[in-house]
């Protein structure tokens, strides 16, 4: 008898495609695409690269020296404002305000600013200007300019040394009668002509996340939200299917209902299905997790629209792609979960690669993400999110296109 | 194999009666297979046709042709005299299914409302048309239960009224009893009975032939997309078994003579005799057995029917 069950179960699993798919292939292209984003993070030619911006109010040489020094390691990128027209110049500075924009518009990963000594002070002070929803930048970078500040610092001294060892400064003779009274020329200049290298005092700012009550949340929210609006769509959009398999389409066209009606009908269902569900999700964030929610209303509203309009779409375009109810189910699930992955619902993008970030910008998730991060981490206001809506408005139109494309096969044969 | 067409009646020769649907040599192909080959069909105001065939004869396609569903490569499908393809002249069919093509999450109400409204019922028409169609089903009690939760003849009803909520002058189903209670089979017919009386052409698909039989005024055999009997049900038992009695007898002992008439079947080891009029000739028959030495043990009669005229012109092979 149990021999029986389990032989029906074989075969069942075995004339069943989809669910074979499902069973055996998609873990291991789930496991592939995991291991891509973040395997790939180990090797150095993938290894994203942070963009930073500086502002030196100080002015000094060693600051000069500390950014070509940062810049040598790789590991930083300098927005162009920073970046001379010809290598051998010295880096231009930009203003405070202007790096904290920067971070602000999230188009670097932190600012450096070297602040004037105080008077009085032999070490100098640095303001690491950060964005928290990167919690991994601010820390790297920190460390990358402690080392490349006494680098710098070791770096002048020596060479102050070497010229005052080689040229015999007066200065060097002056310091060195006050303050020794050795006969040992070398130790004299080894020891007194170099000033200490004092270790920089580096301060972190948050410039986005020190004034927010729930910092997080808004990043989780959009991520969770965009995923499960794709979720929900593809599986309401299957009831075309299922009218399909049952015969109610069939019944439904007999009407005089045309194909153009009855896609627009579901779309116009499931966007509005995918508004109130980012709504409710993001007002239950608002009340729970103090979610700045009708400070952003706007925005809100703005990526809403096109993001539940656009995933309807999606969803629109699979189920009309598809044969049956259960295909769609296994398409769904690896196009919508490979999309959450690669475009950073599951996952923050800063910590893919760059490779991968530039792939993730090919998925729905990305797009979407952004454009809620915009309105509610970095609190930009409407025109600065025209991107991501025009995309996500074309992507959703195209979809629509293509479910329209895919449907004639169920107009009048 | 498929016998020769016999067509009936001829319309001709009837007098001039108004047409509920009338198709004019209404051919389609689905590549290389020719699906109907140039089908003629006039259906009188009123009438209630069945439309019978075995698999792949047919059926569906002139179905689905009918209710546009199916662009037809050649010919014509006329609604009350106007062609299918003005807009609007569909409006007046109504078109109910084999399968269940209701929304079993909805209940028995939600889904007439759906129905109805997309037929182009609004507002206190609507309602007034539930209303109607709950009762005409018998589901006013259960008009807010959800459909999954009814009996497959419930379904069926509910299945049926949805097609018939907007009043349709000719109204096409597609085996509508398949899978139900004899009982719930025979509310169908009640149900329908009630619409032709009302004046709805109806037209029916099915395998059950003796719905067909009962239930319908004419019958037409379609087969190869072609239709090989259309009549009355004694025109077509007339025109192809013919309608004499088929009598088998059991008969003991040896005949002595060869009896007109009877013929020893050899399958069903009897004696056959085709009678027209069984109280005139089968007492005649038994007495000359006797006279001829056989003592009558067993007598079975027969009645040509539907069956008997499908199987005649349809052939035995199985189809597709």
């Amino acid at each position: 008898m149990i021999r029986t069950i389990i032989q029906i179960s074989i075969l069942r699993l075995w004339h069943n495609k989809s669910e074979l798919v499902l069973t055996f292939l998609v873990p291991i292209l789930f496991f592939s695409i995991f291991a891509w984003i973040f395997g790939s993070r180990g090797s150095s030619g993938n290894t994203p690269q942070l963009k930073i911006a500086f502002c030196d109010e100080a002015g000094s040489a060693t600051n000069q020296h500390t950014i070509r020094l940062l810049e040598l390691t790789h590991s930083v990128r300098l927005h162009p404002s920073n970046t001379p027209n010809v290598p051998t110049e010295a880096y231009p500075s930009l203003k405070r305000e202007a790096a904290e924009s920067l971070v602000k518009r999230g188009l670097v990963n932190a600012a450096i600013v070297f602040k004037a000594p105080a008077p009085n002070s032999r070490s100098e002070h640095i303001e690491i200007l950060t964005d928290s929803f990167d919690q991994v930048a601010g820390q790297v970078i920190v460390a990358l300019v402690q080392k490349s500040s006494i680098a710098s610092q070791m770096e002048r001294n020596a060479t102050q040394a070497y010229e005052i060892r080689m040229a015999g400064s007066p200065t060097v003779s002056a310091v060195a009668a006050a303050d020794f009274s050795t006969n040992d020329a070398t130790q004299q200049a080894n020891a007194f002509t170099m000033p200490s290298i004092a270790s920089p005092a580096i301060a972190l700012v948050d410039v986005l996340g020190a004034k927010k009550t729930n910092p997080m949340i808004a990043m989780y929210a959009a991520g969770i939200a965009v995923m499960f609006v794709l979720f929900s769509a593809t599986t309401a959009g299957g009831a075309l299917l299922e009218e399909r398999e049952n015969s109610t389409l069939e019944r439904l066209l007999c009407s005089g209902m045309t194909i153009d009606h009855l896609l627009m009908g579901k779309w116009c269902y499931l966007t509005a299905i995918g508004i109130l569900q980012t709504t409710l999700m993001f007002g239950f964030g608002a009340i729970v997790f103090k979610l700045e929610l009708l400070k952003h209303l706007d925005g809100f509203i703005a990526m809403t629209l096109v993001t539940s309009g656009a995933a309807a779409g999606f969803a629109l375009m699979l189920a009309t792609m598809s044969r049956t109810r259960t295909q769609l189910g296994w398409i769904s699930t690896i196009v919508i979960l490979s999309m959450s992955a690669l475009g950073g619902s599951m996952v923050p993008r800063y910590l893919m690669s760059e490779n991968i970030q530039r792939v993730g910008q090919f998925t729905f998730n990305a797009w979407a993400l952004d454009g809620y991060n915009k309105i509610f981490w970095r609190e930009l206001p409407l025109i600065e999110i025209r991107q991501e809506l025009c995309v996500l408005l074309i992507s959703g139109l195209a979809f629509i296109i293509i479910a329209r494309l895919f449907a004639t096969r169920w107009e009048r044969g | 194999m498929p016998q020769t067409a016999v067509l009936y009646p001829d319309f001709n020769a009837v007098p001039a009666v108004e047409l509920a649907l009338r198709l004019d040599q209404v051919e389609r192909s689905f590549g290389s297979t020719k699906a109907l080959r140039g089908i003629s069909m006039e259906i009188p105001v009123g009438e209630r046709l069945a439309l019978l065939g075995p698999n792949g004869a047919g059926k569906t396609t002139l179905v689905r042709a009918i209710c546009r569903r199916l662009r037809i490569d050649r010919g014509r499908i006329e609604l009350f005299g106007k062609s299918i393809e003005k807009p609007g002249v569909v409006s007046q069919l109504g078109v109910v299914p084999q399968e269940l093509a209701i929304y079993s999450d909805l209940t028995a109400k939600e889904n007439l409302s759906a129905f109805g409204s997309l037929h182009g019922l609004r507002g206190r028409n609507l309602k007034w048309r539930i209303d109607w169609a709950l009762k005409w089903i018998g589901l006013e009690d259960r008009k807010s239960h959800l459909v999954k939760t009814f009996s497959g003849g419930m379904k069926r009803r509910v299945n049926l009224a949805c097609g018939v909520l907007h009043s349709p002058k000719v109204l096409l189903l597609d085996e509508p009893t398949v899978g139900v209670d004899p009982q719930s089979r025979q509310r169908i017919f009640e149900m329908l009975e009630e619409l032709r009386d009302e004046g709805t052409t109806i037209i029916l698909t099915t395998h059950h032939l003796d719905e067909a039989e009962t239930q319908c005024d004419r019958i037409v055999i379609l087969d190869a997309g072609e239709i090989i009997a259309d009549g009355t049900l004694s025109d077509l038992i007339e025109h192809t078994t013919g309608s004499e009695r088929h009598v088998c007898l059991q008969v003991d002992g040896r005949l002595t003579a060869s009896i007109p008439n009877l013929d020893w079947d050899e399958t069903n080891h009897c004696f056959v005799a085709q009678i027209l009029d069984p109280a005139k000739e089968l007492p005649a028959l038994l007495q000359r057995i006797r006279a001829c030495g056989g003592n009558v043990l067993d007598l079975e009669m027969h009645q040509p029917n539907l069956h008997d005229v499908f199987i005649h012109l349809t052939g035995r092979e199985l189809r597709e």
